[in-house]
């Protein structure tokens, strides 16, 4: 085993006191190979089977696609879609995928497909340059959380499903995105500019009892909850490029996983709760691939 | 015949058929009609000769003019403001470069580890605060009207310079001429210098492919595919047996130039970027526009004197369906860090260790701008609208003294504070670097009453 590069690390650094690298790093396993630029990997369910992802399958088309980890094989989830569709979320009981589609001139709308029967309903796109980003389904398919960008902020705004009244539920200053339930649904993290640069946040779903988890000169952005609700996984650049890091609920145990002199980002956690899938570049190619934690 | 065309949509909706159509107009498709005939020649009217009188003031052999369409955020890339506030600031923080006193953003930690190789400007100006208005400025030095437009500095360029070889004098490389929804952006082109200077377009794709987007007719052209001249001849010819007879004189100008460039043995080298090692190509990242800034170095290599890589909508981008680039009216903050910055800092700090790894660098000038910059004040939609009264650009190579910041932006990146640099004085300060003075300027009638930035020439 190469323990060199490549590779998900043990504990690294724990923040404000350096550590000691792990002996020897988890390998690392490629999960595509094509090297196309991509985005928001998702599992469809919780037998981790299958992941939904966002590849530019060309300069013109960001499309939906779905791999299947037994054998590898890629297929696009809407074949025949011309409009770029991206931010794949989908409900635990498996019966909503909600996803970004680009209705043309910066105007994006949010699609809420019933994977029962196949009928679709929309958030559609504000007026001008307007559309919702990053939907998070709640475990319980009770409501949907999303951003929209309004009034001198952009808020994470909630929305009961399935066709409920949106409202806001976290607004103030900055730019406020990526959130994600917890699996008890009792609260969500989301990553937010209020205080200045993107930091990771948590509160419960009605936007009470807001804490910060993070405090970095550099960006931190996209948390993901684990499976059992004991760890957060996210991005963050505070190392001089974009690595994933873990931490507790409450900000803690704040560790560094991956050490790569290119892009490490979009990290999702494997449902057995005991890996992780992320985006990485690689020699300038962008793949997905699985690595266990340590 | 429709030979490439294909209908331009501009910010508002309303479309035209804006590129060529064999044998009714041939812009975007240089003349190459000289003696030797296929073996190509120099342009009509060029200025080549003239030229040849003043080769020891050419400090850049090339240029390769980089066009951010769509205009990126000064203060989220090159000029960062950490003492602004919040809602001016942005949530992405300066980080330290190479060179002592400048910070650049968080966004572009690679290019700031070569600071040691480029200048940025920060006191940009335009007069337009539109994206078709503001592009003809920036491409031309001009406003569109009155017409005739003037011309793109590297048809400018084009014409002082003449062709070398079989390759075109001016390459724009994309996958189109990037657009607005408005309307047709006027500058791409000759202009007033007339067809014969116009570029030659080639798009490049995320793998390294190149096609030539005059030649869309023809199913399966390009230089992967094309093996041997009886097959290109072959295909050529059956085009023309179709093409009426009154256009079959544009339509040889076309077939020639495209026979050059796809079989003659520079044309076909410049644009096979196979012959690249997998270190090089994987540098510049799996993108179309990073491999455009590799193909635009193989151009350099080539000898081609002006190379134009378009950041467009064929450019990876999140709404393709038009062309907006940089253009973030929402999601700036999320589509800088996600898409834009990591592509562009990849690709444009690999083309400079490219060039300088091999050399080039002395005798290549790199310019990176977009046509205006972005509002300094978050707007309502946490995002930045178009703001052409302050802006940054990189300028690198062609003998520059790097690592300098010329000019200054005030606390908010509102205005400058220094001379404010003009699309004009950014043409004129190409046009010396490639050669062009006062009186080589006045002669070709170009580039009128422009002033170079003495601080990039010295």
């Amino acid at each position: 085993m190469n323990c060199s590069r490549s590779a998900i690390r043990g504990v690294i650094l724990v923040v404000g006191v350096s550590a000691v690298l792990a002996d020897c790093p988890a390998e690392e396993k490629r999960l595509t190979s094509d090297g196309q630029f991509k985005s928001c990997p998702v599992f469809v369910d919780h037998t981790g089977a299958e992941i939904v992802y966002v590849v530019q399958e060309s300069a013109v088309q960001l499309r939906l696609m779905k791999l299947k980890l037994a054998d590898g094989s890629t297929t696009p989830v809407h074949p025949t879609q011309t409009k770029n569709e991206f931010e794949p979320a989908f409900s635990r009981d498996g019966k909503w995928l909600a996803f970004i589609q680009s209705r043309g001139n910066l105007s994006l709308a949010v699609v809420m497909k019933n994977l029962s029967n196949g009928t679709e309903t929309e958030i559609p796109p504000g007026g001008g340059f307007s559309g919702a980003r990053s939907p998070a389904i709640a475990p319980d398919g009770s409501m949907m959380l999303y951003c929209y960008a309004e009034t001198d902020t952009q808020s994470i705004l909630m929305m009961p499903l399935p066709q409920g009244k949106p409202h806001v539920i976290i607004s103030g200053a900055g730019v406020n995105n990526w959130p994600d339930f917890a699996p008890d649904g009792q609260r969500f993290v989301f990553g937010s500019s209020r205080d200045g640069n993107f930091e990771i946040y948590t509160a419960r779903p009605d936007g009470s009892d807001l804490h910060r988890l993070t405090t970095q000169p550099l960006q931190d952005l996209r948390p993901r909850f684990a499976p059992d609700g004991q760890r957060i996984v996210f991005t963050s650049g505070r190392d001089g490029n974009y690595e994933i890091y873990l931490m507790r609920p409450d900000g803690t145990e704040q560790t560094r996983l991956t050490a790569n002199p290119e892009r490490d980002d979009y990290p999702i956690w494997h449902p057995d709760g005991n890996r992780i899938v992320y985006v990485a570049e690689r020699n300038g190619k962008h793949d997905l691939f699985l690595a266990d934690l340590p | 015949m429709d030979i490439g065309s294909f209908l331009s949509r501009t910010c508002g909706g309303a479309s035209r058929r804006s590129f060529l159509r064999a044998g009714m107009s041939l812009p975007f498709v240089p003349l190459a009609l000289g003696a030797a005939g296929m073996g190509g020649g120099g342009i009509p009217g060029s200025y080549a000769v003239a030229a040849d009188a003043r080769r020891n003031s050419i400090r850049a052999k090339s240029v390769i003019f980089i066009w951010l369409w769509g205009a990126p955020s000064h203060l989220d890339t090159f000029d960062p403001k950490p003492d602004a506030p919040a809602d001016v600031r942005g949530p992405f923080a300066p980080i330290s470069t190479r060179t002592p006193g400048l910070q650049l953003s968080e966004l572009l930690p690679r290019l700031a580890s070569r600071s040691h190789l480029f200048n940025v400007v920060r006191s940009n100006v335009t007069f337009a605060p539109g994206h078709p208005d503001a592009g003809t400025f920036g491409l031309t030095g001009f406003p569109e009207k009155p017409l005739p437009v003037k011309p793109n500095f590297g048809s400018i360029i084009a014409k002082y310079r003449g062709e070398k070889g079989s390759l075109p004098a001016f390459a724009m490389l994309g996958r189109g001429i990037p657009k607005d929804v408005v309307r047709i952006v006027d500058g791409y082109g000759a202009g007033s210098l007339g067809k014969a200077f116009e570029p030659f377009l080639i798009s490049c794709s995320e793998f390294g492919e190149a096609e030539i987007p005059s030649l869309k007719l023809l199913d399966g052209l390009s230089p992967h595919r094309i093996h041997d001249r009886r097959t290109l001849l072959g295909t050529l010819d059956a085009v023309r047996r179709q093409t009426e007879e009154d256009r079959l004189h544009d339509w040889s100008r076309l077939h020639q130039r495209a026979f050059e460039l796809l079989s003659g043995p520079s044309g076909r080298k410049a644009l096979d970027l196979t012959q690249e090692s997998t270190e090089t190509r994987d540098a510049y990242g799996q993108t179309s526009f990073g491999q455009s800034c590799l193909m635009a170095r193989r151009m350099v290599e080539a000898g081609v004197s002006y190379i134009q890589v378009n950041w467009s909508e064929y450019v990876e981008a999140m709404t393709p369906n038009t062309d907006f680039g940089w253009d973030t009216h929402i999601y700036n903050f999320e589509l800088l860090p996600d898409r834009h910055c990591p592509i562009l800092d990849r690709a444009l700090s690999a083309l400079l260790d490219d060039l300088s790894q091999r050399g080039l660098l002395e005798s290549t000038l790199v310019v990176a701008m977009g046509e205006f910059g972005r509002t300094p004040k978050i707007t309502n939609r946490a995002a930045r609208d178009h703001w052409p009264r302050c802006y940054s650009s990189l300028w690198a190579g062609a003998g520059m003294r790097p690592g300098q910041v010329i000019g200054a932006s005030d606390r908010l990146g509102g205005d400058p504070v220094s001379t404010p640099i003009s699309p004009l004085m950014v043409g004129t300060t190409i046009a010396e670097f490639a050669g062009l003075d006062t009186q080589a300027r006045a002669e070709l009638k170009v580039l009128e009453g422009g002033t170079s930035v003495h601080e990039l020439l010295s």
